[in-house]
């Protein structure tokens, strides 16, 4: 047997180049001829084909011969042959479920393309593309995320276009009242020499419903509009406890769930310590991990759902679409 | 005085009849009156709604680990409905 394979290697290797130039040939290989969808134990030369098309249609000098120096071919339908590409690799046009961040940051998911007045934009999480509060407007967004590789500027599919804040506990105060009361403390504090100041911040933070952001590309062909392993979206739906889910992220890829707990108030933890109170959030199982933030989660039928941004062990915590894109002035 | 006494004993049936007639707060409203007071407790880390094993409406409260004081104190139901405790780790942003 291992001559046989080994007679027909020869053979094939002979022969490789002319039958690789037929139109519709993408490889060759040395396996067991299949007749009439079985498998038999014959040997022969493999010729993988984009489309199996009639012979009546296919000029005499495209079609495979039936043999080579007596060795016969088969001829399988493969479709074109692409080399596999990963959520973390640059994407040029670049789909939803693809690596994405802020020049600061690590790396997080590219959600989908929404329209805002207009224009295709990338929607993903605050903590994904605006540095959890921390970025300016206009700020460059790399694909992929620089933790996968992605630079400034060679890679800059975006800037930063808004965001909504994310409220922490314990963070700045905005009250003006408070603020005004404090800096007249710390002025006496200084006239007294001391190097004690004090800064009012948050006891009862505001509670968030969305971790969202937007960036707007800065070439329109840079836009793929549908989802990496899942295709375009079809629509938008409420989401509803029991209600089967999908996503497509940066770290895990494809994963399903189901949407576990509706209404859900939730503590979420960011770096650093910071804390932020979310509600009328959804809850599914496990199906992400961290880098797959900004995904975007559809339903059976692909119609958009949530957007992903927070989880632990055991849960995946989605906003609700309708808060984000109320929150954002956004559409499909 | 004898009015507003009047008023209350007419009261009293009437929201009877309303509990009859389904008028009880519905979880939404239960887990609302009741999500501070269960988000104080040490290691409650989210409340929402779910269903019970039983496939019930429930309140499913989510604990960051084993807080077996927490457990204790965890009403078994509120309103009415289930309380379901599940112990699902730290929530982080991914």
């Amino acid at each position: 047997m291992a001559d046989d394979v080994n007679r027909i290697r020869s053979i094939l290797s002979t022969h490789r180049r002319e039958l690789l130039k037929r139109a519709n040939v993408v490889a060759t290989g040395v396996g067991y001829k299949e007749t009439g969808g079985a498998k038999t134990d014959r040997l022969c030369i493999v010729c993988s084909v984009k489309e199996k098309v009639p012979p009546a249609r296919l000029p005499e000098q495209e079609m495979v011969p039936t043999a080579v120096d007596s060795t016969p071919t088969d001829v399988i339908q493969t479709g074109v042959i692409r080399a596999l590409q990963a959520p973390t690799d640059r994407f040029r046009p670049a789909p939803g479920g693809v690596s994405v961040g802020h020049v600061d940051i690590t790396a997080g998911t590219l959600g989908c393309w929404v329209t805002k007045s207009g224009q295709k934009v990338i929607l993903s999480n605050n903590h994904v593309l605006a540095n959890s509060n921390a970025a300016e407007i206009g700020d460059a967004i790399l694909q992929p995320g620089p933790f996968d590789g992605g630079r400034f500027p060679q890679d800059h599919i975006a800037n930063l276009t808004q965001f909504v804040p994310i409220s922490f506990q314990g963070g700045p105060s905005e009250c003006q009242f408070a603020n005004a009361v404090i800096s007249v403390f710390n002025f006496g504090c200084r006239l007294i020499s001391s190097n004690t100041r004090y800064k009012v911040t948050k006891i009862q933070a505001e509670e968030n419903l969305v971790d969202a952001a937007i960036a707007v590309p800065l070439n329109g062909a840079d836009v793929k509009d549908e989802i990496f392993n899942i295709g375009p979206i079809q629509g938008t739906v409420s989401g509803e406890l029991g209600m089967a889910i999908k996503k497509s992220g940066r770290t895990t890829g494809f994963t399903t769930g189901e949407i576990q707990q509706v209404d859900v108030t939730a503590n979420v933890q960011y770096g650093a310590g910071q804390v932020a109170v979310f509600t009328d959030q959804l809850l599914a199982g496990a199906m992400s991990q961290g880098g797959d933030s900004g995904s975007a989660v559809l339903d059976n039928n692909n119609r958009l759902t949530g957007l992903l941004f927070a989880g632990s062990d055991k849960t995946t915590i989605i906003n609700r679409i309708e808060n984000v894109f109320s929150a954002l002035g956004i559409s499909l | 005085m004898r009015m507003v006494a009047i008023l209350t004993v007419l009261m009293i049936p009437l929201t009877a009849l309303g509990d009859d007639l389904g008028m009880s707060p519905s979880i939404q409203e239960v887990k609302k009156q009741h999500e501070a007071q269960f988000l104080k407790m040490t290691g409650v880390v989210s409340v929402g709604i779910g269903l019970d094993p039983d496939g019930n409406q429930a309140i499913i409260v989510g604990l960051d680990g084993s807080h077996p004081e927490t457990e204790a104190n965890m009403p078994q139901t509120v309103g009415g409905f289930p309380v379901v405790v599940q112990i699902i780790g730290s929530i982080r942003a991914q």
